[in-house]
């Protein structure tokens, strides 16, 4: 049932809204992209990389292509890509796309063989690709002494759940890719609400569910939480599989025989999501997408984001975008009294293809790009919040540019994280999987049924 | 002498023959191209998803594709993937929305038609056809604000200024509200075709029909309807076959759900296609929507074209 809003709110939500989208539809392009920028204007010395063991010159005079998401990653890089130019002598062609249309793109360059990317990004569906024989392991290149420095690279500075979704998430012993970003389920909340009603912040789903109630119940423009129900496999299945996690379930119990999902342990922390959406979210939580969410708290409509990416916080927090940007906490999402915490985290990696003319340029690439120099300037001087290296997030003058807060609850959920083993079968099962949970919120059927189905239909995919 | 004269006389006879075929076949030349450019972006195309269709085409399986596999991939489409609900939904939604577009299409160009001002009129044609300037998706990520239970405006001006409560349009009436938004952003198409049907029927026609005494109503009915036949035909067919081709907006709205409730076929076909990434069966669908949509239009053709409107 609608609540009646006010005009305030309600103009604020579309000025919020209107700002992301118009943004959004700014940075949309088809074709490629060059980098303005000249060396001279980088402040991130060739030097730096020249003390690695590595020849980085060999391929000079070549020319690599990459594929990517419209991504602040992009936007972050490209400042530097003239210091990758002169250090290598290779030149770099970009072809940004919107996700959707990239995905499309990149499901038909790379299975087809055309190899018209040599670098492209990869998210969830890497072991599809990878068990379909369409992904270059960089073993053998990491193994190249002229490609690879091992101390001056310093792997274990990457976190370990990101080297793992890397290599295929417990799927593959070969690397798959190497990561570029991360984000973390992270809660936010409204602290004057918090305030005003003396609540402290959640730890456990129980509080959470208190918390979101007394807010829900209190207060008549504001609903007490918000969350992903859309369903799609990046999204209301996304925010749920940390709750099963956290319940002491697991994704496959046995692949490809025992999903996991209709155990009693995953079905309750369905239940659980469910009921909170129905009780104390907004009406037509089923097909809420993240940046509903996100709009609905920063309108101010919402008490708490149960839990989202860590992503949120420059959106919530800025004041040109988020009217309620004085007044967002951010905290470690909550996990069961009894259960351990085990936030999901998405990686996006970028790969290259079998059929890819110089994935060997692209590995130094690769290589580059993910290297601590070059991600600690994009995380100090160009805005960047998404470092797969512990080192950025420790880094005081990043913590200090981010906000303390944000740093510390991002650092140690990145530690507890357990992402998603997604196999190579997800995005099809994930697909069942996430309607049978959206129409359970919409309340078209039982829970306990659609986890039900759910795990028959993920048995019936992995087993063909 | 004679062999000269006979070879200056074939001479032009040959030309004259050749200038006579031209002529006689004259319609058939100027339509070559075109059947050549029709032949290469519609039959070819045809041909080789009947081809997928009938071989394995699942992506991660490239050692299996190409191989013939007989009735297999309509067999997965029709029992697991989902097609027969999608195929239930789509003539739901393409008969829901044709009925209200073309109704309120017609009542829009009536409506006008029978404002007297000009300067009136001609604000009411740029109002009436905005709607259709909008992109699609444009159109359903505001409509995605604009009914959002809490903060959109629709809901609240339902529940304030109504004695009704203002429902969850997209999770509790996700079919209507689809068909209610392409409503919105293509009835304009009707009204300006049907504006024009309206605006060419004579006159004398009407003042003949309105000397005899006949209403309003009894105008329509006999006079300005049995002469907009062709109009109407032709519209309600292009229509038709546009929305059976309804992607963008519906994806972008629902993405098909709540649950599978908004899937429409070319939702499906992208899903089974580019998510389980099995063309096989994407192709399977799509063979099937393709025979239906033509075999529906040559129905309406030849059973009502010929026979009501062209003769």
């Amino acid at each position: 049932m609608a609540s009646k809003r006010s005009g305030r709110n309600r103009r604020n939500f579309i000025k919020a809204t209107g700002v992301g989208l118009l943004g959004g539809l700014a940075g949309c392009t088809r074709g490629g992209s060059d980098s303005e920028a000249s060396l001279e204007d980088v402040d991130l010395p060739v030097d730096d990389y020249e003390e690695a063991d590595i020849d980085w010159q060999q391929f000079e005079g070549s020319t690599i292509d990459i594929g990517a998401v419209q991504h602040p990653w992009v936007a972050a890089i490209e400042p530097a890509i003239p210091v990758f130019e002169e250090l290598t002598g290779i030149d770099v062609r970009w072809n940004i796309l919107p996700e959707q249309e990239f995905r499309t793109k990149r499901l038909t360059d790379i299975s087809t063989g055309a190899g018209e990317w040599d670098v492209f990004f990869v998210d969830q569906v890497v072991n599809q690709f990878r068990e379909a024989g369409w992904l270059q392991p960089l073993d053998s290149y990491f193994d190249d002494d002229s490609m690879y420095d091992e101390d001056w690279y310093a792997m274990d500075d990457l976190f370990e759940a990101t080297r793992w979704q890397a290599h295929g998430g417990g799927y593959s012993d070969t690397w798959t890719g190497i990561p570029i970003t991360v984000e973390v389920l992270t809660q936010f909340y409204r602290t004057d609400l918090y305030e005003e009603y003396g609540l402290e912040v959640a730890e456990t789903l129980d509080e959470f569910v208190s918390n979101a109630q007394t807010i829900h119940e209190n207060e008549s423009d504001v609903v007490g939480t918000a969350g992903r129900g859309q369903k799609g496999y990046g999204m209301n299945i996304y925010i749920l599989n940390s709750f099963i996690r956290e319940h002491g379930g697991q994704l496959w119990d046995n692949y490809p025989t025992n999903s996991g999902l209709d155990a009693e342990r995953a079905i309750t922390a369905a239940e659980w999501y469910a009921s909170l959406l129905q009780d104390y979210g907004p009406g037509g939580a089923s097909s809420q997408t993240w940046s509903d969410v996100l709009s609905m708290m920063q309108s101010g409509n919402a008490g708490h984001i149960v839990s989202d990416a860590n992503l949120f916080w420059p959106d919530l927090t800025d004041p040109e975008a988020s009217d309620a940007a004085d007044n967002i906490g951010i905290a470690k999402a909550p996990a069961p009294a009894d259960g351990e915490f085990a936030p999901n985290s998405y990686a996006w990696q970028i790969s290259t293809s079998k059929n890819a003319d110089n994935s060997a340029e692209a590995f130094l690439f690769m290589l580059w790009a993910s290297s601590e120099p070059t991600t600690t300037w994009m995380h100090l001087n160009n805005g960047a919040a998404f470092s797969v290296r512990q080192s950025v997030w420790e880094n005081d003058e990043f913590r200090s540019r981010v906000g303390e807060d944000f740093a510390q609850v991002t650092l140690e959920s990145l530690q507890a994280t357990a992402p998603d083993p997604f196999d190579s079968q997800y995005p099809e099962w994930g697909q069942t999987y996430s309607e049978e949970i959206q129409t359970a919120i919409a309340g078209n059927q039982s829970v306990e049924e659609a986890m039900t189905n759910s795990a028959t239909a993920a048995e019936d995919v992995a087993g063909e | 002498m004679s062999t000269q004269t006979q070879s200056t006389n074939s001479e032009p006879s040959a030309l004259v023959r050749l200038r006579d075929l031209w002529n006689a076949y004259l319609p058939y030349w100027f339509m070559t191209p075109m059947v050549l450019v029709m032949l290469l972006i519609t039959v070819f195309p045809g041909i080789y998803d009947l081809y997928l269709s009938l071989v394995k085409y699942k992506l991660t399986d490239p050692t299996a594709i190409g191989q013939f596999n007989g009735l297999e991939n309509f067999q997965t489409a029709f029992t697991s993937g989902g097609a027969v609900n999608s195929f239930t939904i789509t003539i739901l939604f393409v008969v829901g929305a044709l009925a209200f577009e073309t109704g309120l299409g017609f009542l829009l160009a009536a409506l006008v038609t029978g404002v007297k001002s000009d300067r009136m009129k001609t604000f009411y044609r740029i109002a009436f056809i905005l709607p259709m300037a909008v992109a699609p998706v444009s159109l359903a990520t505001i409509s995605r604000i604009m009914l959002n239970s809490e903060v959109g405006v629709i809901p609240y001006m339902i529940t304030q200024y109504t004695p009704f409560v203002a429902p969850n349009f997209l999770s509790d009436l996700p079919l209507l509200t689809v068909i209610l938004v392409d409503t919105w952003n293509w009835t304009p198409f009707m009204f300006i075709i049907f504006y024009a049907g309206m605006s060419s029927v004579p006159d004398t026609l009407l003042e003949a029909a309105r000397v005899d005494g006949a209403p309003l109503w009894r105008r329509y009915v006999h006079v300005i309807i049995p002469y907009m036949k062709p109009v109407l035909f032709v519209a309600i067919l292009i229509r038709l076959i546009d929305l059976f081709r309804t992607f963008g907006l519906v994806f972008s709205l629902t993405s098909g759900g709540p649950g599978t409730e908004t899937e429409l076929v070319s939702i499906n076909i992208f899903q089974t296609g580019f998510t389980f990434v099995d063309l096989g069966a994407a192709s399977a669908i799509a063979v099937v929507y393709l025979i239906g949509i033509v075999a529906l239009c040559n129905i309406l053709i030849i059973k009502i074209g010929f026979e009501g409107v062209w003769e």
